[in-house]
């Protein structure tokens, strides 16, 4: 099955072409630029838009405005080219990248995005539960490398490609594909203004 | 045929309109009633509410023209002035739509896409004429010469817009949100003349709609709650009076300077009564045109220059005025 995966979810978007188990083709940009790199996959892999069986996309937590075009991206798509789609944690997709590490998402305002006994959450960085030696990856451990370093952690250089939730690990780790209006944004957290509503 | 996209705030639009500017579906999902409790948009609020919005529309739209995506041959999208987050919910969907089918897309500015409102059928308006574009966001006199052409802005508010300004005013009488729709309605039973606001002048064609404000608090704090109770539709009046006048003396100047006596208001604000019988002659989209819809962008893309695939794959949404 022909899978076109993306991640729109932090600042580095990602994007593959998938057949199987087999990568045809990945690229690294923007959300803004993403259906650019959509097209160069099907490009490269020498494919029409036709081809495509199916979406499978980050469905954060990350940036909001950066899930939100990923997903306002995989509905179009979905609804234009009549395939079905299935929703990949962001996390997950970073887990997926390197095995036995923790996933940590910057989540700003001083916070990240964790996954913590496979449940997704938010923290302050400081709260991360790391033990000694314990690899940390993503743009949340590079932001906050210090912290997380100072805790006993382990942080690969900024540039290891690990850092990135690439698109090959959702295509890998999708499944229940079905209709991609039904697939939602991992948010985490209320709009502000919810937040001072609740007190 | 065209199809329209529309996310610039906090209506969720899709529309298909002719080559020849006919419309064959304008749908409008408002977010007026999620806004409300907090008295305003809230941008993260209204972004959320985009997404899950947009593709319904667009199906919607294409439902009720009995169309699908095989007839579209054009996408117009709102690509900015707005809410940046909101934008791009819209321009994401219209970008991925045009690309599955190799179909040029048409990046419109939302106050072009407003004044092309005026350029629907059956009854478009045929430049040159000063228009006025009255709404939430923004308020603007433009001198339109051409229906493609960028119209020379002549007059912009110097701090609230004219919706702005009777959203603040419904505040400040504890009327509900959206205010201009709330202040039109208890407006007809009081007297425009009990109150005297004044209305800042300012040089030029430029408005300021922040001294009436203003003045409308320090009345409201004046009275005693039960005397603002029942003062409540004649001051209602008398401050939609005041913004009215201010915007009907500006364009009313603005026409004459340009001389042109074709005058044509567009915008959400354009759906108030008085403003509506202040200038009686002026061109006026119908009711549905006038707030935010995606016909208007739809109008716009009509007269604009298409990008062709893949010229439009990497286009971004911008924030304010360029
Ligand atoms: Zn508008």
């Amino acid at each position: 099955m022909l899978i076109l995966a993306f991640d729109t979810a932090t600042e580095t978007a990602t994007s593959a072409l998938v057949d199987g188990a087999e990568v045809l083709a990945e690229r690294v940009s923007r959300a803004v630029t993403l259906m650019e790199d959509v097209d160069a996959l099907l490009r490269q892999a020498g494919a029409r838009s036709r081809d495509v069986e199916a979406l499978a996309v980050g469905v954060g937590p990350g940036s909001f405005t950066g899930v939100r075009i990923g997903l306002a991206t995989a509905r179009a798509l979905a609804f234009a080219l009549d395939v079905p789609a299935a929703g990949v944690s962001t996390l997950a997709a970073l887990a997926a990248g390197a095995p036995g590490a923790l996933p940590v998402v910057d989540a700003r305002r001083r916070e990240v995005f964790v996954l913590e006994n496979g449940e997704p959450r938010a923290c302050a960085p400081v709260d991360v539960r790391v033990s000694g030696g314990m690899m940390c990856v993503g743009n949340g451990a590079v932001r906050y490398r210090s912290v997380l370093e100072a805790a006993g952690a382990e942080v690969p250089p900024d540039a290891d490609e690990r850092h990135l939730p690439r698109a090959r690990f959702h295509a890998l780790l999708a499944h229940d594909f079905g209709s991609a209006e039904a697939v939602e944004p991992l948010y985490l957290r209320l709009p502000d203004a919810d937040r001072t509503a609740a007190g | 045929m065209i199809l329209g996209v529309e996310t610039s705030c906090d209506e969720t639009a899709a529309a298909l309109i002719t080559p020849e500017g006919e419309v064959l579906a304008n749908v409008v999902s408002s977010q007026a009633d999620l806004h409300a409790r907090y008295g305003g948009v809230v941008p993260e609020v209204a972004s959320r509410r985009h997404l899950e919005l947009v593709l319904p529309v667009i199906r919607d739209a294409l439902d009720s023209a009995s169309a699908t995506l095989d007839d579209v041959e054009l996408v117009g999208v709102t690509t900015g002035p707005g809410l940046i987050g909101a934008l791009l919910v819209g321009l994401a969907a219209a970008k991925a739509i045009a690309w599955s089918r190799r179909i040029p897309l048409a990046a419109v500015d939302h106050l072009r896409g407003h004044v092309a409102s005026l350029f629907l059928e059956p009854d478009a308006v045929e430049p040159p004429f000063l228009c006025l574009l009255a709404s939430g966001g923004h308020t603007l006199l433009l001198d339109v010469r051409d229906r493609g052409g960028r119209p020379r802005v002549l007059g912009s508010t110097l701090d609230d817009a004219a919706g702005e300004a009777f959203d603040k005013g419904a505040r400040l009488l504890g009327l509900g949100y959206p205010g201009g729709a709330a202040i039109d309605r208890i407006a007809r039973e009081g007297d425009p003349s009990a109150y005297d606001f004044p209305v800042a002048r300012v040089p030029g064609f430029d408005f300021s709609f922040s001294g009436v404000k203003t003045a409308l608090l320090y009345t409201v704090r004046g009275l005693a709650p039960d005397e603002l109770e029942r003062r409540r539709a004649d001051l209602a009046a008398s401050y939609q009076r005041a913004i009215v006048r201010a915007l009907v003396e500006r364009t009313q100047a603005a026409a004459a300077e340009i001389g042109t006596e074709r005058i044509a208001v567009v915008g959400g604000v354009a759906a108030n009564t008085e403003l509506r019988a202040t200038l009686p002659g002026a061109a006026l989209a119908p009711l549905p045109l006038c707030t935010d819809n995606a016909a208007m962008i739809a109008s716009a893309a009509r007269f604009a220059d298409p990008i062709s695939y893949p010229g439009y794959l990497g286009l971004d949404a911008y924030a304010s005025l360029a």
